[in-house]
């Protein structure tokens, strides 16, 4: 999952990207509002948070701007106005909820966590597709009730293919969204950690939690099973 | 008196009555006195008359012809009267006319002097009388002194005065009428600017209308300028003070959010650690309820318009929505169409923001907000009830009295919920209302109720 980041205080920027990195997010930044903007629109990324108290270009601009162009991500809003009168100004324009500075990590992270199954359609934060769950909020992996050791990056993967249930993804999506920016993008990298999530989860290839789509992508194929 | 009309009104009248009432005064004396003027020429007239018409007959004493000139000499009771008394001051003659009245006598006037004296008949009738006394000179060169004496009733002329006056008076009177009303119906428009300066500002208090329109004659025109000025001088003061509180919370809350962040850093005790955030908790908790406080008072009332409840509680809802999106709480709105609330549209969103965020966050799954007007919903000056129920746990007595304190928090895991109560409670009071908490007969849980009262004469608190 991509994450971007505009806030104006440095400090506080760098902590957030680096928290929510350590997350297991990939996270851009942005210090103002021009370059949060053209980074709005032009990157791809899953979900957005904004500072409102921005200078020059305001954090509501960002967001209404991003709407009108057809950008349909969660938008986080982060302000130091605690009035309503703001919060429902943000909200308004287009976010879809707020946090108040100063603020508690976990906070952020939660409503983070809360923001992206929200977008996939999940009403939980415990995925769940037949024996296969996926407990967002502890990071854990079970089939079965049995639980799957996963690297980060194997995690990361199931993680996002799983909140896109149904949805087709594109190897170049993939590379977009879970790599950081240092990090070697090679999309043959990605076959093999696909080729090894299949054989951490479905050993005895009954499953068939992950579907290839010949020069179009991955689709995590199970029924979502949620009442 | 309270009217400026009334009070010109009155005055005018007074005035009036002194100006017209002297100018009576005066052309009466002056119609009298020269009516008396000529009264008394024609005296002179009949006294010369007289004069001429005594003779000297044989035995030396003065007589008279039988029949004078002047008819009514010879007239009984014709209201003219003549007399002729010798150096004994004894009546030696009377006119005709006088048969049968008493004329009074009087004393022997100075030699040659014209004596006009004001008597009356034994029957009361006013008499205007001209006596001479002249030394005779008889043909045998004998000098007698006599008195001629000539007395007209005034009965006539009292009563010609007394028909001049009444019409001089009552001409006057319509007069004065006449020009009160003019001057009423001239004030009518005079006082129009007057009007128009009250019809303008309750325009302004409705919000159709940003300032007066300073087409005002000269002695209003300096008010409608100070007006705008004043009014324009509070909403640049909110304006500012908004602005500053906003810059306050900017730059106070954006260093204690870095410092949150990098109080994770310490990888010393995590004790150390968790008070650290604690009083990171606080200072936030202090800044929050101070820089929450109203943004305006009942004071602005003429500055702020009424505020779009139904607008706002939409965008409110709206927004409550999708921050519970999981959670996926029926939210319930019946507003009275045409309610307002006048005053800062900031002020009116915390209070039902803070309510129904509370409301959502205890709820089982249905929330309600209901406003209706406190007082006659035409009225311009009408308050406001906003009730905000829920079908949660509810909040028991004991903890009602404690929630209403300054930061004091009912439930710790659930931060904030305290504060929300508080602030609403000031903001109800710097509107000069109160909140009231309660439990909702309708969903079971807590009610909560503001009610700001109508404004009256004089404002509110």
């Amino acid at each position: 999952m991509r994450l971007l980041v505009i806030e104006d205080d440095d400090t506080l920027r760098e902590a957030l990207a680096e928290q929510l990195a350590e997350g297991g997010y990939a996270v851009e930044q942005a210090a103002d509002g021009r370059e949060g903007l053209y980074f709005a629109l032009e990157y791809p990324i899953d979900l957005a948070i904004i500072d409102l108290g921005l200078p020059e270009v305001s954090g509501l601009d960002i967001i209404r701007e991003a709407r009108e162009q057809g950008k349909t991500y969660p938008i986080l809003i982060l302000t130091a106005r605690d009035r309503w009168q703001d919060k429902v100004d943000g909200l308004s324009a287009g976010a879809d909820d707020y946090v108040v500075k100063p603020f508690h990590f976990e906070e952020v992270s939660a409503r983070v966590n809360a923001l992206l199954r929200r977008s996939g359609g999940w009403a939980s934060s415990v995925l769940s597709a037949g024996p296969v769950v996926l407990d967002m909020s502890r990071q854990e992996l079970t089939v079965d009730d049995a639980a799957i050791e996963l690297t980060s990056f194997e995690y990361k993967i199931i993680e996002y293919l799983m909140l896109k249930a149904g949805q087709v993804i594109s190897k170049s999506e993939l590379t977009d969204r879970l790599y950081d920016q240092d990090f070697e993008r090679d999309s043959n990298v990605i076959e093999v950690f696909i080729g090894r999530l299949r054989k951490k989860l479905d050993p005895e290839n009954s499953l068939k939690p992950i579907e290839t789509l010949r020069g179009r992508g991955y689709r995590f194929a199970l029924e979502r099973s949620e009442g | 008196m309270g009217s400026l009309s009334a009070r010109l009104l009155v005055s005018v009248s007074v005035l009036m009555l002194l100006f017209f009432g002297a100018t009576v005064v005066v052309l009466d004396t002056a119609f009298r006195t020269a009516g008396e003027q000529a009264r008394q020429d024609i005296l002179d007239g009949h006294l010369m008359q007289l004069l001429a018409a005594a003779n000297p007959n044989a035995e030396g004493a003065l007589s008279f012809p039988p029949d004078l000139h002047e008819d009514r000499f010879n007239t009984i009771g014709s209201g003219l009267y003549g007399e002729l008394r010798d150096d004994a001051n004894t009546p030696v003659w009377r006119s005709r006319s006088a048969l049968g009245l008493e004329i009074p006598t009087g004393d022997f006037p100075t030699l040659g002097n014209h004596q006009f004296l004001r008597e009356s008949l034994d029957d009361g009738t006013p008499l205007l009388t001209l006596s001479m006394a002249v030394q005779w000179e008889f043909p045998n060169g004998e000098l007698k002194p006599y008195v001629f004496k000539v007395a007209e009733s005034l009965d006539a002329f009292n009563a010609q005065v007394a028909e001049f006056r009444r019409q001089l008076v009552g001409w006057f009177a319509a007069i004065a009428l006449i020009m009160l009303l003019s001057i009423s119906i001239l004030m009518r428009g005079l006082l129009r600017p007057l009007r128009q300066i009250e019809t303008e500002i309750g325009e302004i208090e409705e919000g159709r209308r940003v300032s007066l329109s300073e087409r005002f004659p000269t002695e209003l025109s300096g008010v409608a300028r100070n007006m705008n000025l004043l009014i324009d001088n509070e909403r640049a003061r909110s304006d500012r003070y908004r602005h500053t509180l906003d810059n306050l919370a900017h730059s106070l809350k954006t260093p204690l959010a870095g410092m949150r962040a990098l109080i994770k850093d310490i990888t010393a005790e995590r004790q150390l650690r968790g008070r650290f955030d604690e009083q990171i908790d606080r200072m936030d908790e202090i800044v929050r309820y101070q820089l929450r406080k109203p943004a305006a008072s009942a004071a602005d009332n003429l500055v702020l318009g009424p505020v779009p409840v139904a607008k706002e509680v939409e965008r409110l809802v709206a927004g409550l929505r999708k921050v519970y999106h999981d959670k996926r709480p029926t939210i319930e709105s019946e507003i009275t169409p045409g309610v307002k609330f006048r005053g800062d549209t900031g002020d009116f969103l915390e209070l039902a923001g803070n309510l129904l965020d509370n409301a959502c966050k205890w709820c089982a799954g249905r929330v309600k907000i209901r406003i209706t007007p406190s007082g006659d919903p035409q009225s311009m000056a009408n308050g406001m009830v906003l009730t905000v129920e829920d079908d949660g746990p509810g909040i028991p007595e004991e903890a009602a009295d404690v929630l209403l304190q300054r930061g004091t928090r009912l439930d710790e895991s659930t931060p904030g919920h305290g504060i929300g109560l508080a602030i609403v409670k000031d903001i109800a009071r710097s509107y000069g209302g109160k909140l009231t908490i309660a439990r909702s007969a309708l969903l079971g849980g807590a009610a909560i109720t503001v009610s700001i009262p109508p404004i009256s004469e004089g404002s509110r608190a």
